[in-house]
């Protein structure tokens, strides 16, 4: 099992204080999150925003502590590891790429500095060879040639490029597991193929676990095998990706899978119910299903108890009483 | 309505295209490429420069004692044996005057230096470490703040009985650090959330590096321009302190030479040049902080560059069209 | 410059709501500035959505903020024209130019959530806005603001929340219901929606779709996301290094896309259901618009410009092509289109 799985996530939660002293609230951003990532798959960890499916990502990339819940990392748990030693063998192969492709470089640095820090850090190769490996690994992500990108400043290149010296740089450590938070939606539509093939590519040739965070489910069904769809901080629904997206489980899904434009189905008919609740669903939750007050198939036992992620078909698995009741 | 934004820079619609390219050029380092680049603070390092030249070939260009005691040559006005005149004592006003740079530029240097220095390791500490760190600066900094500096000043050089530049220089700094430490915590915290500083965590960097190596780079223009700002801010409090005699006036300096052209009445004589040459000395290297201040500012705050003027071009001429165009990279 | 008078300045279009004739728009000064806008015909009718698309740094935003006359310099209009309603808005007086900015046009910007106060009640917002512009009593201006608070599907009673307690898809129809409040017959939207999730994207554009049937006003809807215009729009502007270089109703430019950078763009979409192919999206990246590519600016990232066919390779690379009518409503600029469908 953690031959199989590098990466594994037992019951993660993480909750957010908020208010003020007197009128304390919390936020349930991650809530008995489980999951796992496994070598040369990608998985698509899909939501609106706040459902907390970034916070997954930090708590992942060890940026974030967890409230409770752990983080397996070839069986054994990393997410309390303090000493620096322990920290850092777990960056060496845990890695992370970041939405903003102008946020996550330094400005003043420049393309060098940042492929070359990871190899000097976890000491990937002798010091006379980083400048080769730099080029090396510049190339394989596609920037050519490295000599002159290696040169460069952030401010001096695309958006496009920009992320692929942030893949550079994630890769620098020849890590098993990638986190991508959201890692093309601030990019051009032109260039974010580049990118998912790129990590496709990655995955084929490397064997690395991607976790893709998203809010496209469209790009997430091109790149991906599997999906977690979170909501509330909830994971409502996971499976293989394609079982997921054809026949969705959790309303939620369907909500997501309606709403999105696509030019292939388009119909005028496909109206989606205008919004009745909101995201402060994850804000101090009662027992009940977090969905409850937008669903439209929700009956009365919804509110009751917290539905589970049950197996309703093989592999996918839903939260929710109606379409995959408990038996 | 729709309008409620139109400060939108509709030059973003921009930025995505191929960006400048760096035109590394001539042996110029980054940082004085871009003052150069700038029309004020290039005005400013010139006359910045001008004064540092003066107060250092100052013992070759000065009578040797500038405070020498001549009946025969007292109250002079400005000829060709006393460039500036003399005071009523005799002494030659112009070896005042530049001798007077020395001391001047060596206290602003030191006073700005250690004021700039104890601003950004509280501040930038204070903002990294938050928590109690955060609020025992914060309280530190508040006190300073509210506490009004030339009284305080004229109270500390009362009771402080030696009167030497080194304590002038703790003193100036005590009170000036406050202002520079806020402004510099405030960057740093926004810096720090910026995803870079993450980025770096993730790749296994060290704190110290993080501080060191990622934040500070990108805060150098910011302190600099802290660092101008307290070197004026000092020349002007200390001239304004031996003015009004609270400090050892027996010394050769610009607010020396003003007080004792006040004490002894000189204008009320006619004699405007005690007063006005060391005041225009003063005001000049005053002025030329100003301007690289502004400059330092201007290219600090993507929305004061003066960038894309026909001036460029000229500049281009002047330089050979090689100057180092980084401003992009200073955020 | 030489090229815009070789360009058919809208002659044969009747002329509609709105109508840029030969508009260029410069960045900067010296002897580079960069054309963000260079030389563009587009025409919209009454009542009609026109979609704009196009990648970042393609000038779609300027167009609508020289629309709007809010250029700031360094941008400024260096030819062309803008009309509405066949009277050309170039040179207007500064309170013509309010007038028509209120009753004429109005914008949504994709930042214009953040662009509410903090400090002040919403309602208080809608009422600054409307006295502003036209003499009407706090208190109607206030029963007004909770009518189109209702209309774009917000409570009433959210006139006394502080922008803060609503979410930024909320926020977003806020401004649109302020956009709408003067009737205006145009509506920019610039982006409006890219910053929101997509079920709250979904709701906010099946509303302006509602009220656009109910009120009649006309959209100019400029985003990067072409399958969102392709549901949305009656007809499709593709925009390219500051040149249009294709215009077709939508649902045609969906299965007949002409030119290659519309195609590539096209093809940049996954879909959603259906057999998966792996897709290319469009190599290289945008041109700088200080110096952009001779020819046609699209040729060093066209998959059809091979230097084995020396025709129209020197073509291609020396030439700018026009738009040229292909179909009733279908305007492609692209060499390779002129050369079999003329």
């Amino acid at each position: 099992m953690t031959a199989a799985a590098p990466l594994e996530v037992q019951s993660l939660t993480k909750h957010f204080p908020i208010g003020s002293a007197v009128r304390r609230a919390h936020v349930h951003a991650v809530d008995d999150v489980t999951f796992e990532l496994r070598p040369g798959t990608i998985t698509a960890l899909v939501g609106e925003s706040g459902s907390g499916k970034s916070t997954v990502a930090r708590l992942l990339a060890h940026l974030d502590e967890p409230s409770s819940g752990a983080v397996l990392f070839e069986g054994s748990d990393v997410s309390h590891v303090r000493r620096r030693r322990d920290v850092l063998r777990y960056r060496s192969q845990v890695q992370i790429i970041f939405q903003d492709p102008f946020g996550s470089l330094n400005p003043v640095k420049t393309v060098r500095h940042h492929v070359e820090r990871p190899l000097r850090i976890h000491r990937v190769v002798p010091s006379n060879q980083v400048e080769q490996r730099v080029h090396e690994l510049l190339r394989t992500v596609g920037l050519v040639p490295p000599e002159d990108v290696a040169a460069k400043y952030p401010h001096e290149l695309s958006g496009g490029q920009r992320q692929r010296v942030s893949i550079a740089r994630a890769l620098a450590v020849e890590p098993k597991v990638i986190l991508a938070d959201e890692p093309i939606s601030m990019l051009d539509v032109s260039i974010r193929i580049g990118i998912l093939n790129l990590m496709a590519r990655l995955k084929e040739e490397h064997g690395i676990a991607f976790l893709y965070v998203t809010h496209d489910l469209a790009s997430a069904r091109y790149v991906a095998d599997d999906i977690l769809v979170m909501y509330a901080g909830q994971i409502v629904e996971r499976g293989p990706i394609e079982d997921v997206l054809s026949e969705p489980l959790h309303p939620y899904t369907r909500l997501l899978l309606d709403a999105v434009p696509d030019p292939a189905t388009k119909t005028d008919a496909q109206e989606i119910d205008l919004r009745k609740g909101d995201t402060s669903a994850a804000v101090d939750p009662s027992e009940g299903c977090r969905f409850r007050a937008r669903c439209p198939l929700a009956i009365e036992i919804c509110s009751q108890t917290t539905p589970q992620l049950v197996e309703a078909r093989p592999r996918h698995a839903a939260r929710c009483h109606v379409t995959a009741p408990a038996s | 309505m729709s309008q409620l934004d139109p400060t939108l820079d509709p030059a973003l619609d921009l930025s995505l295209e191929a960006p400048r390219r760096i035109r590394r050029g001539f042996h110029v380092p980054g940082w004085l490429a871009l003052l150069l680049s700038n029309t004020k603070s290039r005005l400013g390092l010139a006359m910045v420069g001008l004064v540092v030249v003066v107060a250092v070939i100052a013992p070759w260009i000065s009578v040797a004692d500038p405070n020498g005691f001549s009946l025969l040559a007292a109250r002079q006005a400005p000829s060709w044996n006393h460039l500036f005149g003399t005071t009523d004592q005799g002494s030659d006003i112009f070896s005042q005057v530049v001798i007077g740079a020395r001391r001047s530029l060596l206290l602003g240097f030191f006073a700005a230096a250690l004021a700039t220095s104890t601003a950004a390791v509280l501040g930038i500490t204070a903002a990294l470490l938050g928590g109690l760190v955060d609020d025992v600066v914060n309280v530190l900094i508040n006190i300073f703040l509210v506490i009004p500096p030339i009284p305080l000043l004229v109270v500390m050089s009362g009771y402080v009985q030696d009167h030497g530049m080194t304590t002038m220089i703790v003193v100036l700094a005590l009170v000036l650090w406050a202002f520079e430490a806020r402004i510099l915590r405030a960057q740093a915290l926004s810096l720090k959330s910026r995803d870079f500083v993450d980025a770096a965590r993730a790749s296994g960097e060290s704190t110290a590096r993080i501080v060191f190596g990622e934040l500070v780079p990108n805060m150098i223009s910011r302190i600099a321009a802290a660092f101008v700002l307290v070197f004026y801010i000092a020349l002007l409090v200390d001239a304004g302190l031996e003015f009004l005699g609270l400090a050892d006036v027996s010394k050769t300096s610009w607010g020396v030479t003003l007080y004792w052209a006040q004490t002894n009445s000189t204008v009320l004589q006619g004699e405007w040049w005690p007063f006005f040459f060391p005041g225009a000395a003063l005001a000049f290297t005053v002025l030329g902080l100003v301007l690289l201040l502004a400059g330092i500012d201007e290219f600090t705050n993507p929305r004061l560059r003066s960038e894309h003027k026909p001036h460029r071009s000229r500049l281009r001429m002047l330089f050979g069209g090689r100057l180092a165009t980084r401003e992009e990279g200073v955020s | 410059m030489t090229i815009l008078v070789e360009q058919p300045s809208g002659s044969r279009r009747k002329t509609g709501l709105l109508e840029l004739r030969g508009l260029a728009v410069e960045y900067g000064f010296g002897p580079r500035p960069a054309r963000a806008v260079d030389g563009v015909d587009l025409a919209l009718q009454e009542g009609e959505v026109l979609g704009l698309a196009g990648e970042s740094g393609c000038g779609k935003t300027t167009i609508a903020n020289a629309v709007l006359q809010i250029l700031r310099p360094p941008a400024r209009i260096a030819a062309g024209s803008i009309l509405f309603e066949g009277e050309d808005i170039l040179g207007k007086s500064t309170d013509d130019l309010r007038r028509y900015r209120w009753r004429n046009v109005s914008m949504v910007l994709q930042s214009a959530m953040n662009a509410l106060n903090p400090v002040m009640r919403v309602g208080d917002q809608f009422v600054d806005a409307m006295r502003a512009h036209e003499k009407i009593n706090r208190k109607r201006a206030l029963a007004r603001a909770g009518e189109l608070l209702e209309l774009v599907g917000i409570d009433h009673r959210r006139v006394s929340s502080y922008p803060h307690q609503l979410s930024g898809g909320m926020r977003q129809r806020v401004v649109i219901a302020m956009a709408l409040s003067l009737e205006p017959e145009l509506i920019i939207l610039d982006e409006p929606t890219t910053a929101l999730d997509v079920v709250v994207q979904r709701e906010i554009l099946q509303q302006v779709e509602a009220l656009k049937r109910d009120f009649g006003f006309a959209v100019l809807f400029i985003t990067h996301d072409l399958s969102l215009l392709l549901e949305f729009a009656d007809r499709i502007a593709i925009m390219y290094a500051g040149e249009i270089v294709e215009t077709a109703p939508a649902a045609r430019l969906a299965e007949n896309p002409q030119h290659p950078y519309t195609q590539g763009l096209l093809r940049s979409f996954p879909p959603l259901s259906g057999p998966l192919t792996p897709l290319t999206g469009i190599p290289g990246s945008p041109p700088d618009l200080r110096d952009p590519p001779t020819g046609c600016r699209f040729h060093p990232r066209c998959p059809h410009c091979l230097p084995e066919q020396a025709d129209l390779y020197r073509r291609q690379t020396t030439e700018r092509p026009t738009l040229r009518v292909i179909e009733q409503g279908h305007e492609v600029a692209c060499h390779l289109v002129a050369e079999g469908a003329e």
